[in-house]
């Protein structure tokens, strides 16, 4: 094999490792190589290492199918409200106040400081916390993806799409292909019998937002979860969030990247409350 | 729902090797090392088989909480998530109480009545499922849990059998019934040793099936009213 045709082979690989379909992989790893051919130019010198040009390779299509037919975008029916939601633990208090009404088709960002409440907050709207005082009105379907442990570090990515469709009631070939499917949307494919601790800890936190979005909710609860991901997932991550809006869901996203906000319809600024 | 949880569960259990050989060879030591007087040896294998399975359970359920907490937020029946996981303990301990039973029947001669000891291991296996599943959720750490669970076991082999306090503890029944494997005319201690069982197994799956289930449970949040005046 010629260094060009083990080139193209590496390509090819992480074209499909990064969840583009073989057939697809095999024509763009084609292209580069008669590319490289035509212009008479080494393809690693032409594209640089096949991993690198693979992964932005695959941004790039996921990026023109995420735009290439936006769907026309309806803000919905109200699928979370706050109001006057606080919380204290003990003497201490967490939140004070928060008002928010978010619609289907509309994404609230909750930014703050490191102990502003965002995580209560978050937590309050899936029902694992109680609100001290305030009402919270929820609509049942509901995605959500915790910061951390919101997976089984020995169980595989295939065996929580099972456990999760079980959950909606979902036959386990159907939950499989779901998931194999939006995993896909965040340029992972996941691969048969590895256990969760043996991924990376994006590809981890992939799985944790995969999960969230299996039963297409109504609405959805992420709480930053893209920790430990790339530049490129990192965008892969925000597509998929306007995809979500795109599609009718309400998202509320935990973030400290506010380089983003002017995406978002609400921004909910929390500060840290302050005691007398 | 219940069969995923516990199929899921099942292989988790089994990735864990090294925790599952060492579940398997704590009530191997305390056989051996009473091998010489048989009804010890019983009684010890018993205790040991309890305290395997136990610690085993509360593992499983405190290394689970935060995601059964998650799948109880998108919808899991909290019922479901716990009895499939015990299901899945109980199937690691049926299997350890068959091999254990296969030693016995093996490497003693003089038993009374065999089968008593396989009746033994099983009523153990059954209450100590849901022993470590409620000491999991009395005691959420994994450290102070495993400890609170050998001072339950270390009273369990020290306490005097006869005397009153020791019928307070989980594995009584455990010792009445070995005391009817193994001695010969039997002992009336079959209706007794059944009776506590079926009595702390009753109790141990009661609290910790509703403990489990208040602790999974979300908040209940009220459905969206259209334009809510406040």
């Amino acid at each position: 094999m010629t260094p060009e045709e083990e080139w193209g082979t590496q390509l090819l690989k992480h074209l499909t490792s990064t969840g583009i379909a073989l057939a697809e992989a095999r024509e763009l790893a084609g292209d580069a190589l008669a590319e490289a051919a035509a212009a008479g130019i080494d393809p690693r010198a032409m594209y640089g290492p096949a991993v690198a040009y693979a992964s932005t390779v695959a941004q790039a299509v996921r990026s023109a199918t995420a735009t290439a037919a936006p769907l026309s975008r309806t803000r919905g029916p109200v699928v979370l409200r706050l109001h006057g939601v606080s919380k204290r633990y003990r003497r201490r208090r967490v939140l004070k106040n928060v008002h928010l009404s978010l619609r289907a088709g509309e994404v609230a960002a909750i930014v703050g400081a490191n102990g502003s409440g965002k995580s209560t907050l978050l937590n309050i709207c899936a029902g694992l916390t109680r609100a001290t005082s305030g009402v919270v009105e929820r609509t049942a379907r509901v995605g959500y993806a915790p910061q951390q442990d919101g997976v089984a570090p020995l169980l595989t990515p295939e065996e929580h799409f099972r456990l999760f469709g079980a959950v909606h009631r979902m036959g386990r070939k159907k939950a499989a292909a779901i998931g194999t499917g939006l995993a896909s949307r965040l340029g992972w494919r996941p691969r048969e019998g590895v256990v969760v601790a043996h991924l990376s800890g994006g590809t981890q936190q992939k799985l944790n937002v995969v999960l969230s979005e299996l039963n297409r909710p109504e609405l959805i609860l992420l709480d930053e979860p893209y920790q430990g991901f790339d530049q490129g997932s990192y965008v892969d991550f925000w597509d998929q969030v306007f995809r979500w809006r795109d599609g009718g869901a309400g998202i509320l996203v935990v973030t400290h990247m506010l380089h983003d906000l002017d995406r978002v319809d609400h921004v909910l600024e929390l500060q840290p409350v302050e005691e007398p | 729902m219940l069969l995923t949880v516990a199929s899921t569960s099942l292989r988790e259990l089994a990735r864990r090797r090294v925790a599952l050989l060492f579940v398997f060879l704590l009530p191997c030591v305390f056989y051996w090392a009473r091998i010489d007087v048989s009804w010890q040896a019983v009684r010890f294998l018993a205790i040991g088989v309890g305290w395997a399975v136990a610690t085993l359970s509360l593992f499983s359920h405190v290394g689970a909480r935060r995601l059964d907490q998650r799948l109880s937020v998108i919808g899991a029946s909290p019922t479901a998530l716990f009895f499939g996981r015990q299901l899945a303990l109980l199937g690691i301990g049926v299997i350890m109480a068959g091999v254990y039973f296969v030693l016995v029947a093996a490497t003693q001669d003089g038993l009374a009545r065999l089968p008593a000891v396989f009746l033994l291991l099983l009523t153990t296996v059954l209450i100590s499922a849901p022993l470590g599943a409620l000491v999991s959720l009395v005691i959420t750490r994994e450290l102070e849990g495993a400890l609170a669970l050998l001072s339950i076991m270390a009273l369990q082999l020290l306490v005097d059998p006869d005397g009153s306090a020791a019928k307070l503890l989980p594995l009584w029944s455990t010792r009445e019934l070995s005391a009817y494997a193994i001695q010969t005319p039997a002992a009336d201690s079959l209706p007794s040793g059944l009776f506590h069982f079926a009595l702390t197994l009753t109790l141990c799956v009661a609290i910790a099936w509703f403990a489990s289930a208040l602790r999974l449970r979300p908040v209940s949040l009220s459905p969206i009213r259209p334009d809510t005046p406040h």
